[in-house]
């Protein structure tokens, strides 16, 4: 029977298309393909379910627990998400939700293969941490907590304790109550394998740099460290003893230049960033310069002049990221310097005159040169103080491989040499094809109505937008909202659409799942809001309020925040854990005056 | 509300450093939310202002404005509210001086801590109840614009947290060495 069998498949020459598959789809990683994979039918559903390795869940409130543990059991690895973006430009309630605690559970109480957790702006208590380390610390390999906030270092001493094959300990910008630096000690007696160590931009202080060199001599295989504002002289030695070190980042420079002569860096390091760095100690950088593929020059003390300096030394240079005091000076340094480039993030420095460098503006004359110099951008992020059409245009007609583009015009400037940007950010649109990400943050005039009606026209692949003080009427905005095909997810910002356009647009952009405002003109009974009312799409609120908060010299004020929207669709209802700045949208009694009148 | 001091400082006139050096460039007069609101609110009807903090202070037993200057006061400009309690007092009564301070002119009233949230409340919060129980009062939708118009149009544009937290930290590492220089010299 088995020999006829096989004769008959040898016959037809065709295998099983089950077998096949179940071979060929642990190589397709693509979570669109795996999407379209498992629609097929029953089988190849199951067949994903079994097999996905990864999920990211853009919002946790999307879904549950429960509904994830069902569909992929064997998950490997979660991303999970949680405050909108805008919390990390402290926009957003501290308290607005996001919490780790349910997925926590049931992480501990099922999901047997998990080997790599990263919460993105979620709220996580020590008590998760002790649940996570005591039932998954045997084979947890990556532990991100990014931009985090509830937990002390107590917390992380469970993680130490218990996550003892630890790759990579993730803490990047989170808050973090400091009681004591006992937690990283504890990382440096049990663990061996660690090859990623992030705490860069944390604020703890108790950290001793005896343990970093205990880690650097245990693992030999440690790879990225990024620290706390230790000073650099006390990293002599742990440098000597990181010999397989690719990245670092951190450190602080507090004594005179000629002492750090004694900083040896590691042989293989190619990643670098070092805070409060100034031009007196740069030269320590220089002997290697040429092997940099990553520089972080976003907290050093740098003028123009010491960027044009530094960059012309790092002819391999695929990613920068400093801030605008880069100037267009830097920016033609670096275009004709370093070809690969690849990412540049140019964020913006002090407002206030004296704090930073004069020349440190960047323009549309930076742009242009950027533009005809580094021809493998894929991401820029920029904030800018002129602008021009042509210098988009330039964009559109040379960087073919752009897929993130992200611009601010600041709002020092009285006079823009070119508004409205409406031909530029078109021709910019149309010759960037892969773009993907996109955001525009203007002003009054900046974009007409016909501008914003061809960022819908000509947006065709762009999954997620930021739109700041754009259009003019909510004719451009409904203009926009008949495009944009693959928008699933919109934030807009200090543009003066209405309530009742903005709720138009949700229902013409066929892709939307996630849409954030803030800034727009409210309806008189608030009741314009329910025409994006639908089935599994949340709508939450943020009503205006006061903000203390501190200006960039310190000085205590009071902000007043105007009103959020947020939206999403999802398949677990509305939440139930809202702080009481946050209100869900009450459509019932909204809908019941409607019917009394 | 603590018995803490609420301020808004609308016209950062805490602030002595912007004085300090001439701007190379002349800033944009645009609206902040915090700082130069005066925009927005100048084509509103200084008697409004004026309205906001009576509806919001109707109940209190609050008398006239007493006002230590004699001129009559108008405000045709955003307001700068200040509440003090008075401090370390046991006194049960729970009415505090609201001092609100405008364009070099000072007022003072006797306002209830509550009726003080209020008014601060309602110079914020768009759609209030109260706004609803005054519909025959013109005033009424002109307080509505004020609030939108707060609510819409020019926000600065926002600072990412990493940023200002460096900004913060190189001022004061600025301010350690030029007072340790001090010291020294």
């Amino acid at each position: 029977m088995e020999e006829d069998k096989k004769v008959n498949k040898m016959n037809s020459g065709m295998p099983d298309i089950d077998t096949v598959f179940e071979c060929v789809i642990p190589y397709v990683e693509d979570p669109k393909d795996r999407d379209a994979i498992s629609l097929v039918c029953r089988r190849w559903y199951e067949l994903d379910a079994t097999t996905r390795r990864h999920i990211t869940i853009a919002l946790c409130y999307t879904t549950t627990p429960a509904r994830l543990r069902r569909r992929f059991r064997n998950l490997e690895s979660l991303k999970l998400k949680g405050k909108p973006r805008a919390a990390m430009f402290n926009l957003i309630p501290e308290d607005w939700g996001g919490y780790v605690t349910p997925w926590v559970e049931e992480i501990a109480a099922s999901f047997n293969s998990l080997k790599s957790i990263h919460f993105r702006r979620m709220i996580v208590r020590d008590s998760d941490l002790e649940v996570l380390a005591k039932n998954r610390g045997k084979n947890l390999l990556v532990l991100k907590l990014d931009k985090c906030c509830g937990f002390s270092t107590d917390g992380l001493l469970h993680v130490s304790r218990s996550c003892r094959q630890l790759r990579t300990l993730f803490l990047e910008e989170s808050s973090i109550f400091e009681k004591d630096g006992d937690w990283l000690h504890e990382l440096a007696l049990y663990n061996t394998v660690l090859e990623t160590l992030n705490f860069y931009m944390t604020d703890l202080i108790k950290v001793n740099v005896e343990d970093l060199e205990l880690i650097a001599r245990n693992c030999r295989s440690l790879s990225s460290v990024k620290t706390n504002d230790c000073e650099l002289l006390d990293l002599v030695n742990f440098f000597q003893i990181a010999t397989a070190l690719e990245e670092f980042c951190g450190g602080s420079f507090n004594h005179p230049p000629e002492k750090y002569s004694a900083v040896a860096f590691p042989r293989s390091i190619c990643r670098l960033g070092l805070s409060y760095m100034e031009q007196d100690h740069m030269w320590i950088i220089f002997p290697f310069a040429a092997m940099l593929k990553k520089l972080d020059l976003l907290y050093a003390l740098l003028n123009t002049e010491d960027h044009c300096l530094l960059i012309q030394r790092c002819p391999n240079l695929e990613i920068l990221e400093t801030r605008n005091v880069i100037g267009d000076r830097g920016l033609e340094v670096l275009a004709r310097s370093c070809k690969k480039l690849k990412r540049l993030r140019i964020e913006r420095g002090a407002d206030e005159q004296g704090m930073e460098d004069e020349e440190g503006l960047v323009s549309q004359r930076g742009l242009i040169a950027l533009a005809q110099g580094c021809l493998e951008l894929e991401y820029i992020a920029i904030y800018v103080s002129d602008i021009t059409n042509e210098s988009l245009e330039c964009i559109g007609a040379n960087l073919r491989n752009l897929c993130d583009f992200r611009l601010v015009l600041l709002d020092r400037e009285e006079k823009i040499a070119d508004l409205p940007l409406d031909n530029g950010v078109r021709a910019l649109l149309m010759g960037c094809d892969k773009l993907r990400r996109f955001g525009l943050y203007l002003r009054q005039g900046g974009l007409t109505d016909t501008g914003l009606g061809y960022v819908g026209q000509y947006s065709l692949n762009v999954r997620w937008m930021l739109l700041g003080c754009v259009g003019e009427t909510d004719e451009g905005l409904i203009a926009f909202s008949r495009g944009c095909p693959n928008l699933r997810k919109l934030e807009m910002r200090g543009c003066s659409f209405s309530e009742y356009a903005l709720a138009a647009a949700v229902m013409q952009l066929t892709s939307l799942r996630y849409l954030w405002v803030q800034g727009y003109r409210a309806s008189k009974d608030g009741r314009d809001i329910l025409r994006m009312v639908r089935p599994f799409w949340n709508i939450e609120l943020i009503p205006p309020r006061l903000v203390s908060d501190t200006d960039q010299l310190g000085n205590p004020i009071v902000i007043e925040h105007p009103a959020h929207i947020l939206a999403y669709y999802s398949l677990a209802g509305q939440r139930t854990d809202f702080p009481e700045t946050v209100r869900p949208l009450d459509t019932e009694s909204l809908l019941s005056v409607q019917s009394c009148t | 509300m603590s018995r803490a001091t609420v301020e808004l400082d609308f016209f950062g006139l805490e602030n002595k450093e912007n004085s300090s050096n001439k701007p190379q460039f002349k800033k944009f007069p645009r609206q902040r939310s915090f700082r130069d609101i005066q925009g927005a609110i100048s084509k509103i009807n200084p008697e409004i202002i004026k309205s906001v903090i009576a509806s919001g202070s109707a109940k209190s037993s609050i008398s006239l404005p007493s006002t230590p200057k004699e001129e009559p006061i108008t405000f045709p400009d955003v307001p700068l509210y200040r509440h003090i309690p008075k401090s370390g007092s046991e006194n049960v009564s729970e009415t505090a001086p609201l001092t609100i301070f405008y364009n070099g002119t000072v007022a003072v009233f006797d306002v209830h801590r509550e009726k003080a949230e209020h008014i601060l409340k309602l110079a914020v919060e768009g759609n209030s109840k109260s706004f609803e129980s005054n519909d025959a009062n013109v005033a009424s939708d002109q307080q509505q614009q004020l609030l939108e118009t707060l609510n819409t149009g020019d926000l600065p544009i926002a600072r990412r947290k990493s940023l200002q937290r460096f900004l913060e930290k190189r001022k004061e590492r600025n301010d350690m060495e030029s007072d340790i220089k001090q010291l020294s010299d």
